[in-house]
């Protein structure tokens, strides 16, 4: 039971690893509520030989010719959207390892003897990914790459040899939204093209209409011990679907109370009434779903390309509740694991699953989930947010939090902007006074790698490796000031702030696992944009009034106010109003005579002018 | 004759005592005003912040090169000297010890310019006024007990160790010893690069006051020695900070860089920030040349007009700076006015004194609120702040053009004795 979510991945058998195959499975978990968290798993092997070829088969020719160009080694990508509830959730699907912070994140092994050969296949890569994902991937720029030290291990299996000639680039786009138009090349990147199987089921808009979604792309050379290498391609979609928010119609999707007669009602309540006064317990019967509800769409048969001993579809439900499949498919039943069951489906034939409400309330409470598998408690929480007030300074706060009765170890990572300016002096981390053991606070942090933001060039790197005793919860904290940038490179939406990129926990022990942080929100202080003439001029005014006045004292030649000879100016002053005076009786002469005067007039005034 | 020194002592001993005493009283009674000043954009820029400070000392402390990094831009010499004073978190006392000392020792420059007579009575001049020049009590005072000066030592802003460089610079030019008022002068360049285009009007002062004994007739020999002199003291302070930051040069991008590049835009009180943020990217490169030049341009005109006077030409100069250079803060007000103060004899034929300081007056108190209602607040934009920079900047170099009249006032006085107290004009 413990071990359940880590055991996903074990469904697939690992060690069938032959030099092409292809194989994908849905697991579907219930989660407390109406959370329904859908696992699609894609694996497409192909061996490092028919790569190097370009014999693409089940591997996609788009990617692997850009992972060829950009001498990639090991490649991750991911989109992420939402936030993984843990305190209700429990573990993150994978342990967290196919999981990225909100926006795009994307890191690499790339070839390179150099670190500026690095940059420039990293740039290469970047781009061309943009390309083919249709993300803003070609923003990932200096400022937004880091290299980090101790937080990311490859996964798959390097030579010695070839890794001492790696570089790991990780880059993080907090801001982009991951929609539709990068679902579609994801898709593409399938054998089957989403036309078939389990990928018939992803639909942009229930997948972009889920709580929490993950898309993940991961290409990592595999060597297993007798054999040849292969290289292996896993795309995986996580998400977390409200299946209440599913289930309403699409053309009336506006929540409403159902009608009194189909509530069900707690009678043993002493208000109780029918027709009047009624505490509903509908909820206390679990979830119902079809899948067609849940996804939009039925499933369309398998994939002719999958590997026919994975089963496709697997659901993991207490055994005591009833869940019915459509004709053609087989259910599996494993006798170690009573609450897993497995479909195998025909090619082909329309799939659906019906999971209908249980006859009774289920008895629930604190300690047992409503008619679903009780999460398992992750090994540590994570939460970060900003304190502090105004646009100047400000305060990181991350709340981390062991639950369990082993202390963890573990990396907290961090790739900040530049326009952030970090204090690390201030950096400290304190155990919180409710804790059993307060006394420790000294110790926590073991190690520090900090590389320094560089204005426009690049962004802060903080890397610590904290180790939290049981039962303690830790306050990791630092301050930072916000920078004023030039009004050039403000957003057209400046006001919103700028998005910081999710922190990254590795834990080390007890277990390897992957924790994001949710990404924050920055604001930054705003010059006015509606006025840089104004400011040009008026800087410069006041830097011309300096200037002049102190020019013309230096300059000019004092004298007594009484010993100023009457200026030129002066006289010429007072010739023109007598000149004026002499026009005007002239004027005055001639309107008598004729219209040519008053044209006359006219160019003396102007004249005068 | 004996009692007058005594009482004097016994006066100059009492300001010094007091100042100190009132500076403690302020570091120990509010623990957190130390901080609070140091967060203030008036006080700390992004060059003389004291928090900057200590993150470069902090990552100097644990191997990580802070010249390496975008927010440490003080000179590397500082790292070191910070080093050996106890962690300031922790032991606070050793560090405000030493902010007090600066001051002291400020203040003791400005009191022996001050009693020098160089105000008054320079070699090639002689004020008619200058019965009624300040004493230099009264000076150091003035300087201890502005306001500007206790918020800067409090505030632990780096730019006391320039200013206190600058004013013995110019106390040992003024006693006779152009070798000393180098090194320091070299010091005060070091920590902010600016305090070198005073070389000039320092040059100038130094060889007006030779002693007798080592005299050297010839103005170009003389500072041609000079310049060799603060030149070899400034490449050794340099080669010491290679050496120091690893045998990289970086640090002088990230110092001298900074201000001639103007790349971190934290507002301050002056005019550059607000105008190197709005302009537009193409003209950015042409308006750092001509903001760097319209500060180098002052330096020659005065020096050659008020030949006659070169600590004029240095206060005179103090106070552009204080207006116009790329991160002015209100430390160089506050060594502007201490050093105004030797002029008192001139306040009387001063013309703006009265709009000029109500002006400051009305920035000093308006500045902090128009920040709070930008930046706190919310509830007014960055053209607040800017206002009030305008304003402050105005009011000083009003003070400054102010001076400026009133020394070349004195100096035409002396031509037509009998213009005293008449209303004059300039043609």
């Amino acid at each position: 039971m413990r071990s359940l979510l880590s055991f996903l991945p074990l469904l697939i058998p690992s060690a069938l690893v032959s030099a092409t195959e292809y194989h994908e499975q849905l697991n579907l978990r219930p989660l407390p509520l109406s959370a329904l968290l859908a696992s699609f798993n894609f694996r497409a092997n192909t061996s490092i030989a028919d790569f190097d070829a370009q014999n693409f088969r089940l591997f996609p020719r788009s990617l692997g010719q850009i992972l060829q160009y950009a001498g990639t080694r090991e490649l991750h990508l991911r989109f992420t959207l939402g936030r993984w509830d843990a305190e209700s959730w429990g573990t993150r699907p994978w342990d967290g390892t196919r999981e990225g912070g909100t926006g795009v994140e994307l890191w690499a092994w790339l070839d390179a003897e150099t670190d500026e050969e690095a940059d420039e296949k990293w740039l290469t890569l970047t781009n061309a990914l943009s390309g083919l994902f249709c993300a803003s991937l070609n923003f990932i720029d200096g400022t937004r790459t880091i290299r980090p030290v101790v937080s990311f291990q490859p996964e798959g299996d390097h030579p010695n040899t070839t890794l001492a000639n790696t570089r790991l680039l990780h880059g993080v786009l907090p801001h982009e939204v991951v929609c539709t138009e990068n679902l579609t090349p994801f898709l593409k990147m399938l054998p089957c093209k989403g036309k078939a199987g389990i990928a018939s089921l992803l639909d942009g808009h229930k997948l972009f209409d889920a709580s929490f979604q993950s898309m993940a792309i991961d290409v990592r050379p595999i060597c297993p011990s007798e054999g040849e290498c292969v290289l292996q391609l896993e795309q995986t979609v996580d998400m977390v679907l409200d299946v209440d928010r599913s289930k309403r119609p699409h053309d009336n999707p506006i929540p409403r109370p159902p009608p009194g007669h189909d509530l069900i009602c707690d009678t043993t309540k002493p208000y109780h009434k029918p027709d009047d006064a009624c505490y509903p317990i509908d909820h206390l019967r679990g979830q119902d779903w079809t899948l067609s509800q849940i996804f939009g769409r039925t499933m369309k048969g398998t994939c002719p390309l999958t590997d026919a001993e994975v089963p496709p579809v697997c659901v993991h439900l207490p055994s005591s509740r009833d869940l019915f499949a459509s004709q053609g498919a087989h259910e599996i039943r494993y006798p170690n694991n009573d609450s897993l069951r497995c479909y195998h489906i025909e090619q082909g034939s329309e799939f659906t699953l019906v999971l209908t409400k249980s006859e009774f309330p289920i008895e629930g409470g604190e300690a047992v989930p409503l008619g679903i598998i009780k999460p398992e408690t992750p090994v540590l929480y994570a939460e970060r947010s900003f304190t502090g007030h105004g646009q100047e300074h400000g305060g990181v706060q991350a709340i981390l939090t062991n639950p369990g009765d082993d202390s963890v170890e573990f990396v907290y990572m961090e790739s900040l902007p530049w326009f952030m300016r970090v204090y690390l002096h201030t950096l400290s981390a304190r155990i919180s006074a409710s804790s059993p053991n307060t006394n420790s606070s000294a110790d926590l942090i073991k190690e520090i790698y900090y590389r320094p933001a560089l204005d426009r060039a690049r962004g802060t790197q903080l890397e610590l490796l904290l180790r939290i005793p049981p039962r303690c919860t830790v306050f990791l904290t630092y301050d930072f000031e916000r920078s004023i940038l030039r009004y050039t490179e403000y957003p057209p939406d400046a006001n919103r702030g700028f998005d910081v990129a999710a922190a990254v926990i590795t834990t080390l022990e007890p277990k390897a696992m992957n924790i994001r942080t949710t990404s924050l929100l920055l604001y930054l202080p705003t010059p006015d944009f509606s006025m840089p003439y104004n400011v040009i001029i008026f800087t410069s005014t006041t830097v011309a009034l300096a200037f002049g006045g102190i020019y013309n004292i230096i300059v000019r030649r004092m004298v007594g106010a009484h010993e100023v000879p009457r200026t030129a100016m002066k006289d010429k002053v007072l010739a023109f109003i007598e000149r004026l005076k002499k026009k005007k009786s002239a004027v005055v002469a001639t309107t008598a005579v004729g219209g040519k005067a008053s044209i006359e007039s006219v160019s003396g005034t102007s004249e005068a002018k | 004759m004996s009692t007058t020194t005594t009482m004097t002592l016994q006066s100059k001993v009492g300001v010094f005592a007091g100042a100190a005493l009132l500076r403690f009283i302020l570091f120990a009674a509010f623990p957190s005003l130390p901080d609070l000043l140091t967060g203030r954009v008036e006080i700390s820029t992004p060059v003389t912040s004291f928090k900057r400070l200590q993150e470069g000392l902090f990552l100097y402390n644990h191997n990580v090169w802070p010249y390496d990094g975008g927010v440490f831009h003080q000179a590397p010499l500082l790292l070191p000297l910070f080093s050996l004073l106890p962690d300031v978190k922790t032991w606070p006392i050793f560090t405000a010890v030493l902010y007090i000392l600066v001051d002291l020792l400020s203040a003791y420059a400005l009191l022996v310019i001050a009693d020098s007579g160089e105000a008054g009575q320079s070699k090639l001049y002689t004020s008619p006024r200058r019965a009624k020049r300040s004493s230099g009590l009264l000076v150091a005072a003035a300087f201890l007990f502005n306001p500007y000066t206790l918020a800067t030592c409090i505030g632990r802003s780096t730019s006391v160790f320039t200013n206190c460089a600058i004013l013995f610079a110019i106390a040992k030019a003024l006693s006779g010893s152009p070798f000393n008022a180098m090194v320091a002068i070299s010091f005060a360049s070091y920590l902010s690069m600016y305090p070198i285009l005073l070389l000039p009007p320092l040059v100038l002062l130094a060889y007006d006051r030779q002693s007798e004994k080592r005299r050297i007739g010839s103005a170009i020999q003389f500072s041609i020695k000079t310049v060799l002199i603060a030149s070899v003291c400034i490449s050794l302070l340099l080669t010491m900070s290679f050496a120091l930051t690893g045998n990289s040069w970086d640090f002088l991008a990230r110092t001298y860089g900074i201000q001639l590049t103007l790349s971190d835009l934290t507002p301050n009180v002056g005019l550059w920030w607000y105008f190197f943020i709005e302009i537009f990217d193409s003209f950015r490169g042409f308006f750092l040349a001509v903001f760097w030049l319209h500060l180098v341009i002052y330096v020659g005109g005065l020096s050659i007009r008020l030949r006659a006077q070169p600590l004029a030409v240095l206060t005179i100069l103090l106070g552009i700076f204080a207006v116009f250079k790329p991160y002015p803060s209100i430390a160089d007000t506050s060594l502007f006015l201490a050093m105004l103060a030797l002029y008192r004899h001139l306040y009387p034929i001063m013309r703006y004194t009265y709009v000029a300081s109500a002006t400051m007056l009305y920035a000093t108190f308006l500045g902090p609120a128009f920040y709070h209602l930008w930046i706190y607040a919310g509830s007014g934009n960055a053209n607040f702040f800017y206002a009030i920079t305008l304003v402050w900047s105005l009011a000083q170099s009003l003070f400054v053009s102010d001076l400026t009249f009133a020394v070349l006032r004195d100096e035409w006085e002396v031509e037509r004795p009998e213009m005293v107290g008449k209303e004059i004009r300039q043609i």
